[in-house]
């Protein structure tokens, strides 16, 4: 391993990257087909940020963000099924089980680094897909939990909008995605964000100056785990549906592959990474079943030449853009 | 009773040697040049695959079994010249990401050739049928697999240990410039690693065909298998691969009449409790 | 003079190899004390003990008063003890000031855990960053990335981070290793300067630098402690001599 961290240096994020992240939310629904479409972009763009808090920040690649995808979308389901519990605390209820097994796989798996952190958190995705796949009494098993309702937002008996129509889902799931990025840009700009970073950079470091590295990749396991319950409990309202690819290693290995192909450097790189695979596969996936062959090209093209992903590659071509507009003016301004 | 538990057992041990030899191309090439494939299951895949064809076109098993390793461990050879040697210095999360595009993309293409249904592979006419003992019976094919992958594990193990190239194989993983000193390409040495490492996923292939068939999308699940193979036998460690092979092989078999699931929730719990408890493997050197 | 950290007895053994053997080492509160002794001495050895790196397998180690033998390298931080490293290990693709904050943030321990915060919020730490930045003559590279300093100012800023959470004492490992020998005045300057605020523990080869700066030194050999005294002591004694020539023959 000669080469030191050569992942983009993930950093605090500027003030003018929550106005793209707003026109992308009100620009969306408008240019695509379909709203559905939409959604589905921005729920996998909420899984991808949270992969990117492990990832990026903390320098944790992890296989285990399927389960707690799988996991926030089963227990919402089953919260609403079963207790007919509604939106906000089936969605709580989903932050809930992602976190906690988060918190689980995460306290287990980061004691131990590099190759054998990762074969423990794809040990523990396996087997959350075989208790998943055996508890078919409750999740369906192979066929998948079905009938999953999508609630209206209430208070108290009063209905205020009901989601059913899917321009409102959207605007329900972009007012969350919303949230959670701003919430994601302040951990990140917080003590705790500061010290993810350390221990990214240079681990024995960070723990000669004083911090207990062990909670605070714990803490953001737990954080990265309830934002991709939420985004779980998401899928299965806009599906209606629970599918046991839920939570199988695929799952996991697409929330990374997206993650890294928008970039590791940004939490905005997330999503561009989820829009552009989810939208190249609904572009693709009937004119081209085998479309994923493209997607293992795209990954080893990234992970090659443009360890910065789209959005890396998107700001060196704006910076340069930037540079030689400089170049012009200053031109100008010498008379030249 | 007993005589089902211990046919399969001896079941288990025919499978548990196919595992040996994935695991051991695996182990191979992660002890010798520090690199994780994670296209390891898509290359056995792969190995399946072409024996399907070579056994359809010439009808012969046997020249099955000789070509389709051969075939992969060229395929392997040319991708590591083009890609893999680019990417041995980066840190095993990029190793892992490239490997796994590498698995996705062999896995779609064999989907295009081949088709989206499995296709079954016919146990050799020589090895059909069932070795009777008394009471006690056991087809002549699983027999054939233990034989056969204990033949090509001592062949390998003879040449690792033996031989100028295991040698230098060996040396090289230790000092890549004590190698170079030698006077030997250090380049050339890694591709024959990685192309051998890679066959054996491939020879597996072509072994487990006549068993299961090729199947298109079993690549996650076999490198899932030969991972926890490798841990639990230690990472690098040869005879580790063959103990750990043998015993998930035979721990999968005995659940298969107990609970089929059950045997895959107990071979990644068991990977996990290794890493977590003896992280070098049974098998392996602290 | 009040005694800061305490040995007694340490022994670190790898099997039957004894890299500490029954080390009782005293550094007095306000001094600056040396280790020497050839390679293999172990010295690093019982550098590591003392920062956590390593557990000792036998012995005490008393710090302030505390026991310290079981605690981990981070916890130490707490109790007052920072370290520096022999090889250069910064913080590379963050800014010299950042380098610093984290490192007076680090004394919080686990408050640091909070998420909702801002930085900026806690100011202090932003103000040690900055004083330390001044007293390392770095403030005009405070915005440049820790990887991008040139090799002395690298070496510079490894020491400096130390000072950050005000530590009672400063375990500095071999600070001048791999420095060119144009900025090791600036490094033995630095050294005596922190000297005068804190207790200084100091690993180092460099002759020259031990015996004008430190009011003590520990001479190791064998896993063991040979000579202890003055500079002056030091050198005049018979068996150091012999220790070091026996090294180089």
């Amino acid at each position: 391993m000669s080469e030191k961290n050569p992942l983009p240096f993930a950093k605090t994020q500027s003030k003018a990257m929550l106005l793209w992240v707003l026109a992308v939310l009100i620009g969306l629904p408008l240019v695509l087909p379909s709203a559905t479409l939409a959604s589905e972009i921005l729920i996998f763009a909420m899984a991808a940020l949270a992969c990117n808090l492990l990832l990026g920040y903390t320098g944790l690649l992890s296989f285990g963000q399927g389960i707690f995808f799988g996991a926030g979308a089963y227990c919402a389901a089953l919260l609403m099924i079963h207790l007919q519990l509604g939106l906000f605390s089936a969605l709580l209820g989903a932050a809930v089980a992602g976190g906690f097994l988060a918190l689980l796989v995460g306290a287990l798996a980061i004691r131990r680094t590099g190759i054998y952190f990762v074969m423990l958190t794809l040990a523990f995705s396996q087997m959350a897909y075989f208790v998943a796949y055996t508890l078919s009494d409750w999740t369906g098993g192979d066929n998948g939990l079905l009938s999953v309702p999508r609630p209206e937002i209430r208070i108290g008996d009063s209905v205020l909008l009901s989601l059913a129509d899917a321009r409102a889902f959207y605007g329900f799931v972009a007012v969350l995605f919303l949230l959670i990025f701003i919430g994601a840009r302040r951990v990140i700009a917080s003590p705790f964000g500061s010290t993810l970073m350390a221990i990214r950079e240079n681990e024995t470091r960070a723990s000669a100056i004083g911090y207990d590295t062990r909670h605070f990749k714990i803490l953001v396991f737990v954080l990265s785990g309830a934002v991709t319950g939420i985004a779980g409990a998401l899928y299965a309202m806009l599906l209606h549906f629970v599918p046991l690819s839920n939570i199988d290693l695929a799952m996991s290995e697409n929330i990374l592959i997206m993650t890294i192909v928008g970039g590791t450097g940004s939490l905005f790189g997330s999503l561009l990474g989820a829009g552009s695979i989810v939208l190249l596969g609904d572009f693709l996936s009937d004119l081209w079943p085998r479309w994923l062959m493209l997607l293992g090209v795209i990954l080893i093209l990234v992970v090659i030449f443009m360890r910065g992903g789209l959005w890396g590659g998107l700001a060196s071509l704006f910076e340069k853009v930037r540079g030689r507009r400089k170049a012009v003016v200053v031109a100008k301004e010498q008379g030249l | 009773m007993l005589n089902l538990y211990l046919f399969q057992i001896l079941n288990g041990l025919g499978l548990g040697m196919i595992y040996f030899l994935i695991a051991v191309g695996l182990t191979i090439i992660f002890g010798l040049l520090n690199f994780v494939n994670f296209a390891h299951g898509a290359f056995f895949l792969l190995g399946a695959y072409i024996c399907y064809t070579a056994v359809s076109l010439t009808g012969s098993f046997w020249l099955a079994l000789l070509l389709a390793p051969l075939v992969v461990a060229a395929l392997a050879w040319v991708i590591e010249r083009l890609l893999i040697q680019r990417i041995y210095h980066l840190p095993h999360m990029f190793q892992i990401l490239v490997t796994l595009g590498i698995a996705l993309i062999i896995q779609e293409a064999s989907v295009m050739i081949w088709g989206p249904v499995g296709k079954s592979v016919a146990v050799p006419e020589l090895l059909r049928g069932v070795l009777v003992l008394g009471d006690f019976v056991y087809p002549y094919y699983r027999l054939f697999l233990i034989v056969f992958s204990g033949l090509v594990g001592l062949g390998l193990w003879l040449l690792l240990e033996r031989t100028r190239f295991g040698a230098l194989v060996r040396a090289g993983s230790e000092s890549t410039e004590t190698v170079s000193l030698l006077g030997t390409n250090i380049f050339r040495l890694f591709s024959m690693t990685f192309a051998l490492g890679v066959g054996l996923a491939g020879m597996a292939g072509v072994l487990f065909a006549p068993l299961r068939g090729a199947q298109p999308f079993v690549g996650p699940e076999i490198l899932g298998i030969a991972f926890v193979v490798v841990v639990i036998g230690g990472m690098g460690s040869f005879s580790g691969a063959l103990v750990g092979g043998l015993l998930v092989g035979v721990v999968q078999s005995l659940m298969t009449t107990l609970w089929p699931q059950g045997a895959s929730l107990m071979i990644y719990g068991a990977m996990a409790v290794v890493i977590l408890v003896r992280p070098y493997g049974l098998f392996g050197r602290a | 003079m009040s005694i800061l950290l305490e040995t007694k007895n340490l022994e670190l053994a790898y099997g039957a190899f004894h890299a500490v053997n029954g080390v009782n080492l005293k550094v007095a509160a306000g001094t600056i004390h040396t280790i020497i002794g050839p390679n293999g001495a172990g010295k690093t050895s019982l550098f590591h003990c003392l920062t956590g790196e390593r557990q000792a397998t036998a012995g005490a180690i008393h710090f302030d008063g505390q026991p310290l033998m079981r605690k981990p390298a981070h916890a130490r931080v707490g109790l007052g003890m920072a370290r520096s490293f022999q090889l250069t290990s910064l913080f590379q693709n963050l800014s010299v000031r950042e380098n610093l904050r984290l490192a007076a943030q680090g004394r919080d321990g686990a408050r640091a855990l909070n998420f909702w915060r801002r930085v900026e919020s806690k100011r202090e730490h932003l103000e040690m960053a900055d004083q330390v930045l001044e007293r390392l003559q770095l403030t005009a590279r405070a915005a440049t990335l820790a990887g991008e300093l040139s090799h002395g100012q690298q070496r510079v800023l490894e020491v400096g981070m130390s000072i950050c959470s005000k530590p009672k004492l400063l375990m500095l490992d071999e600070p001048t290793s791999g420095m060119g020998i144009d900025d090791i005045p600036i490094m033995t300057q630095l050294i005596s300067d922190l000297g005068r605020d804190h207790t200084v523990l100091l690993i180092e080869h460099n002759m020259s630098i031990v015996m004008s700066i430190s009011q003590r030194i520990t001479v190791m050999s064998h896993g063991q402690i040979l000579v202890e005294g003055t500079p002056e002591f030091v050198r005049a004694d018979e068996r150091v001599r012999t220790a070091y020539l026996g090294e180089a023959a």
